[in-house]
């Protein structure tokens, strides 16, 4: 047990949080307060505020909703984006196999980050373009390991007995083979999300992700950044939601591997 | 043997004009013309024209695509359009600053995650391995540069014991490797995560092989089989390790930035900001050369380490 359902558990918390944060703690994060900036911590400002008087607390909760949104979208758009071609290329084989892998390969050739960085670049920031460039940079894993284990189980005897039924080729992928490794993927996929909530805050940290005004977990430490060591909490408590976030991903994608291999 | 280390060569030369030719498109699918935009508001039709042919951007796709191959080949990246000469002069002053942050980044989580991988992994499911195995997991989810943020609050603001930003007035030198120190490891505690993980993994399986199980039968010492089962478990870490190092170059941008120091990160980082094309473009060549250099280089050494690998 543990690490998955700890994981889950810990997941939900935050995530509750972030959603019920209207509820819970219904303090505007884009409101201004100019006689009340760089307040300590207090009963009304639990992590203080910041040099617009904005309430951190809030900001980092409305912060955590806009960055989960990017990371999961981002994480369900690598997925289908690599693992569908990687099934595909796996299925009809041949030429079309050929140039999906080289295209796939060359992007493993540019270390992840520049790759998410130039991507950016070109598109410009904001939330829609940050999930694009973690989709395309997350996606050659996928590519590769469903490509894999596509190839592994249509050659498997219960495919071959799909065909010899009359089976048509999408459905023994989808219908038989895909199956058997969605699993797989999806752990990985909980660890892939883990690490695009990390590089998502890295992006609108250095302002190319998420603009402002809007909160992000990024952009909240980003700003924080400038009045450090006047505020510490204003750093120190937003980045305890994004880690804690990102804790529960890999909690459940550890918890949920181990299973699995317990499982072969 | 030979046919293979030639087969990589080819494959290493493919993977580069490859590269190139994506660099090459993505610096031409940047929003807005650059030559419009570098020549300002009242710049003329002929103003912009010189401009553009500066920046290679004059004449058909094809045509340019050539010219900036052949440049390429040549090691002429162009010109910075911010500090007004050569890309590789600009990149030339900013490496070493990064160099030296990367190579102690490095060797940091090189003896962090290696030592714990080996000692957790020899004696799996002892209170050691557990805590290592927690610690692995705690430091993948840890925000690169929040963590940054803690380190300078706890070791430069509340003890005073480094400096919180920045290089000594002498630039580079013994002294910096001090402003150095709380950067390294800001880069290096998550990386080490990964090795220690893989390293245990790789123990754990060696742990399983007969040759151990014949070392311990024959009443081999702990410490000898140890020994033994490291040689066997570090090259499988190799791949690992060569794609951190290599990814380094441009995983310092992060931090980089936290600690204000002036290295390769900081120029792309503001050569993207001031559409300095020519410089975003030579970053990412360096970077992707390094980046797939040492991969290959881990390659022919894991062949060096595991005889059974030459064979194929």
């Amino acid at each position: 047990m543990g690490r998955a359902v700890f994981g889950a558990a810990l997941f939900a918390v935050v995530l509750l949080a972030t959603l019920l944060a209207p509820v819970l703690r219904p303090v505007d994060p884009l409101e201004p307060n100019y006689r009340a900036t760089y307040a300590g911590i207090s009963a009304e400002h639990p992590l203080g505020t910041d040099r617009l008087g904005r309430d951190v607390l809030s900001r980092a909760l409305a912060g955590g909703r806009v960055s989960l949104s990017i990371a999961l979208s981002a994480t369900a758009l690598t997925i289908l984006l690599g693992g569908s071609l990687g099934a595909l290329a796996a299925a009809v084989g041949g030429a079309v196999d050929t140039v999906l892998s080289r295209a796939f390969d060359s992007l493993l050739a540019f270390p992840g980050f520049l790759l998410v960085l130039l991507v950016v670049a070109i598109l410009g920031g904001g939330a829609a373009q940050t999930v694009l460039a973690l989709g395309v940079a997350g996606s050659p894993v996928y590519f590769r390991l469903a490509r894999a284990y596509a190839r592994s189980e249509l050659r498997s005897e219960y495919v071959t007995a799909a065909l010899a039924l009359g089976a048509s080729r999408p459905r023994q992928v989808l219908r038989h083979a895909l199956p058997n490794f969605a699993g797989s993927i999806l752990v990985q996929g909980a660890s892939t999300a883990a690490t695009f909530l990390l590089v998502e805050a890295s992006l609108s940290y250095l302002g190319l992700g998420v603009p402002l005004p809007t909160p992000s977990w990024g952009n909240v430490l980003q700003e924080s950044r400038a009045f450090l060591t006047r505020q510490p909490w204003a750093a120190v408590g937003p980045g305890l939601f994004l880690a804690a976030a990102s804790l529960s991903f890999q909690f459940v994608a550890d918890g949920m591997r181990d299973r699995l291999d317990r499982r072969s | 043997m030979t046919r293979y280390l030639l087969g990589q060569a080819l494959s290493f030369l493919v993977t580069l004009w490859v590269v190139l030719t994506l660099v090459f498109l993505g610096m031409r699918a940047l929003p807005g013309d650059a030559a419009t935009i570098l020549g300002g508001m009242d710049a003329s039709a002929e103003q912009i024209a010189v401009i553009r042919e500066r920046l290679g951007l004059a004449g058909s796709l094809g045509v340019q695509y050539v010219g900036f191959i052949g440049d390429v080949a040549r090691g002429d990246l162009g010109d910075s359009l911010r500090e007004r000469r050569p890309v590789t002069a600009v990149l030339l002053d900013r490496l070493p600053v990064t160099l030296a942050l990367a190579a102690l980044a490095f060797v940091i989580s090189l003896a962090i995650g290696v030592g714990l991988g080996l000692l957790a992994g020899l004696k799996p499911g002892g209170l050691f391995d557990r805590v290592t195995t927690l610690f692995a997991t705690a430091a993948l989810a840890l925000p690169e540069f929040w963590f940054g943020f803690l380190l300078i609050l706890l070791f430069a603001v509340n003890l005073g014991w480094f400096p919180v930003l920045g290089l000594p007035p002498t630039g580079l030198s013994w002294q910096a490797s001090w402003h150095l120190l709380l950067p390294a490891v800001t880069l290096a505690i998550p990386r080490s995560a990964q090795v220690a993980r893989l390293t245990r993994a790789q123990v754990l399986e060696q742990r399983r092989a007969d040759y151990v199980r014949t070392a311990r039968s024959k009443g081999l010492a702990g410490h000898a089989v140890a020994r033994h089962i490291a040689a066997n478990a570090l090259p499988g870490v190799l791949p690992l390790l060569a794609l951190e190092l290599g990814g380094l170059l441009t995983g310092t941008i992060v931090v980089e930035q936290v600690f204000g120091l002036p290295g390769l990160g900081a120029t792309i980082l503001g050569a993207i900001s001031a559409r300095d094309y020519p410089v975003v473009q030579g970053v990412t060549l360096l970077a992707v050369v390094v980046y797939v250099g040492v991969n290959w280089v881990a390659d022919l050494l894991q062949l060096v380490a595991d005889p059974r690998l030459r064979t194929a």
